[in-house]
């Protein structure tokens, strides 16, 4: 199908970006990549009235460091993160996971910011947002704030954005040094995850120092397996040690049950997934 | 597809059975519902609903099939088609209220059907997502029904049915009480002060309507707060739009609602499917 008809505006400033969505109102929808929001239009889910195209807005594309920070712009392509030396360094676990988000043609149109702003439960960007800690940059009419990614997912796909504001750029503390890897599980290629672990380690001297852990898929927002971390500290980085902590990947959680897995099979799928992730990540 | 879903309010049976069937009570609490047409036993009306991206706008009528007082039961039948073709919704929805402790408890048992797009992709977040919001309506009928009007201190009147509804949190009751406790602290602690025969002046002079006294008393109590409606922490919905009708139930929102959830959810599959 085609979208129904709408109005186009595409803005070359955040401010005109805001100013077009606070005076658009209701109907309006601010389009990133498209990669979400299209095939919803296509399907006439939706209809707004008006499309707010940040395409244009050169501010919101690029990496650059700010002290201990990355501040990746919203709309910086998947593709761009993917092989960005600066998140690569600094950042390894988002380069690893984007290199897992849909399929190439997506990556060369979906952004970060959009991804984030999209929360949706089975993608991979959020789970990996939260486990770096990073921070939301909104800006709306009233001026900018920051979000932690810990407050900024609130439900399937409902973030803390006001209906006003934009997700201008997301600030990632430096991990420089930690290993990571993305353990993505689903049954048909490129494929929304059935249930996902997003890892990050520091490991030193055999043990392990710091862990993250972000699970995708497992609520209605993605989850930390905090249980998991606290178990994983001053561990030695072998795999006996690493499944044991492993073994707490499912605490806490009430996952989905729908056609792919059920929650019995989801809790099981986080517990092996995060041991996977964990030990790739230490190089186990 | 079946969902089971549950609910407990606060409230005595009858109390809820009664509210049940009084729009004004609980409308407030079905986000995103209107009501175009009610003729005795059947209703037509629209359900606009949002989630993330997608805002659906189904419309459909539906019935009441049995209402049975004594045993607390009453089951709707309704269905919708979406304004823009993604498919229809029917449903057909059992609320049984029974008696539990300090309260009454809710079952409804749904029986949904999606037809469309939606239909061909399954990612199940049906279930989850119907659960939710019928937490959150749960919640907002439970306080709503929290007995805690005093009848002469009522600081806080149900917002007319135009202005827009949102699920209020327990505040309405809470600075009811706060208001009437305050009021009679104030009464009692200065009895020969100003303020006090200021108080009891008002409360002489405006006791017929309750809402003045309400109001003059506000004025001598400490910040009573301002009943805030906190946001639905759900799906966004548009504010409801009531139009005049008779002895609707609550149920028959509930239903078009319900069964447009399972489309909302539908959508959410089929996306998979696309990518």
């Amino acid at each position: 199908m085609i979208p129904a008809a709408f109005d186009y505006v595409a803005p070359s400033t955040v401010d005109d970006a805001v100013r077009a969505l606070s005076e658009a109102g209701e109907d309006a929808k601010v389009i990133a990549g498209g990669q979400s929001l299209l095939p919803v239009l296509r399907m006439r889910l939706a209809a707004p009235s008006k499309l707010i195209d940040l395409g244009r807005v050169a501010a919101l594309r690029g990496v650059r460091e700010e002290g201990d920070f990355l501040v990746i712009g919203s709309m910086t392509t998947h593709y761009d993160v993917q092989h960005d030396p600066l998140i690569r360094d600094h950042a390894t676990l988002l380069a690893l996971a984007t290199d897992m988000v849909g399929d190439p043609q997506i990556r060369h149109r979906g952004t970060f910011g959009g991804s984030l702003a999209h929360a949706d439960p089975a993608a991979d960007l959020p789970a990996v947002a939260l486990a770096l800690d990073a921070e939301m940059v909104v800006r709306g009419m009233d001026g900018t704030r920051t979000v932690p990614a810990a407050e900024f997912f609130t439900d399937f796909f409902t973030t803390a954005l006001r209906p006003t504001e934009i997700l201008v750029e997301v600030r990632v503390p430096k991990m420089t040094g930690w290993s990571a890897h993305y353990e993505k599980f689903n049954r048909v290629a490129q494929a929304w995850a059935i249930v996902a672990v997003a890892a990050a380690v520091r490991v030193s001297d055999g043990a392990i120092a710091e862990a993250r852990v972000g699970l995708t898929n497992m609520a209605s927002v993605p989850v930390r397996a905090t249980a998991v971390e606290q178990a994983l500290v001053g561990q030695p980085a072998t795999a006996e040690s690493i499944r044991a902590a492993a073994a707490h990947a499912a605490e806490g959680t009430s996952p989905p049950s729908d056609g792919n897995a059920d929650t019995a099979y989801r809790q099981h799928l986080a517990q092996v997934l995060t041991s996977r992730a964990v030990a790739a990540a230490a190089g186990v | 597809m079946k969902l089971e879903h549950s609910f407990t309010v606060p409230a005595e049976l009858e109390t809820v059975w009664q509210a049940v069937l009084d729009p004004e009570r609980v409308a407030p609490c079905m986000p995103g519902a209107t009501l175009t047409e009610v003729t005795g036993d059947t209703f037509k009306g629209s359900v606009k609903v949002k989630l993330g991206p997608i805002s659906l706008l189904y419309k459909g009528n539906g019935e009441f099939l049995e209402k049975d007082d004594a045993a607390h039961k009453v089951t709707i039948k309704a269905s919708g088609k979406d304004s823009r073709g993604a498919g229809t919704a029917a449903a057909t929805v059992t609320l049984t209220l029974t008696e539990a402790d300090g309260g009454t408890h809710g079952t409804v048992a749904s029986e949904l059907s999606i037809t469309g797009k939606p239909a061909q992709f399954g990612r199940g977040l049906i279930s989850e997502v119907g659960g939710k919001i019928l937490d959150t309506f749960a919640t907002c009928l439970a306080a709503r029904l929290a007995p805690a009007e005093a009848p002469d201190l009522t600081v806080v009147k149900d917002p007319p049915a135009s202005e827009p509804p949102t699920p209020a949190a327990s505040t309405p009751a809470a600075s009811t009480a706060a208001a009437a406790s305050a009021a009679a602290e104030a009464a009692v602690a200065s009895a020969a002060s100003e303020a006090a025969a200021a108080v009891a002046a008002d409360h002489a002079e405006a006791k017929e309507t309750g809402r003045k006294a309400g109001e003059a008393t506000a004025a001598h109590a400490p910040p009573a707060t301002k009943p805030k409606l906190a946001p639905a922490p759900e799906p966004e919905t548009e504010p409801i739009d009531l139009l005049s009708y008779a002895g609707p139930s609550l149920l028959k929102r509930a239903a078009p609602l319900l069964a447009l959830v399972a489309a909302i959810l539908a959508f959410v599959t089929l996306r998979r499917r696309h990518r």
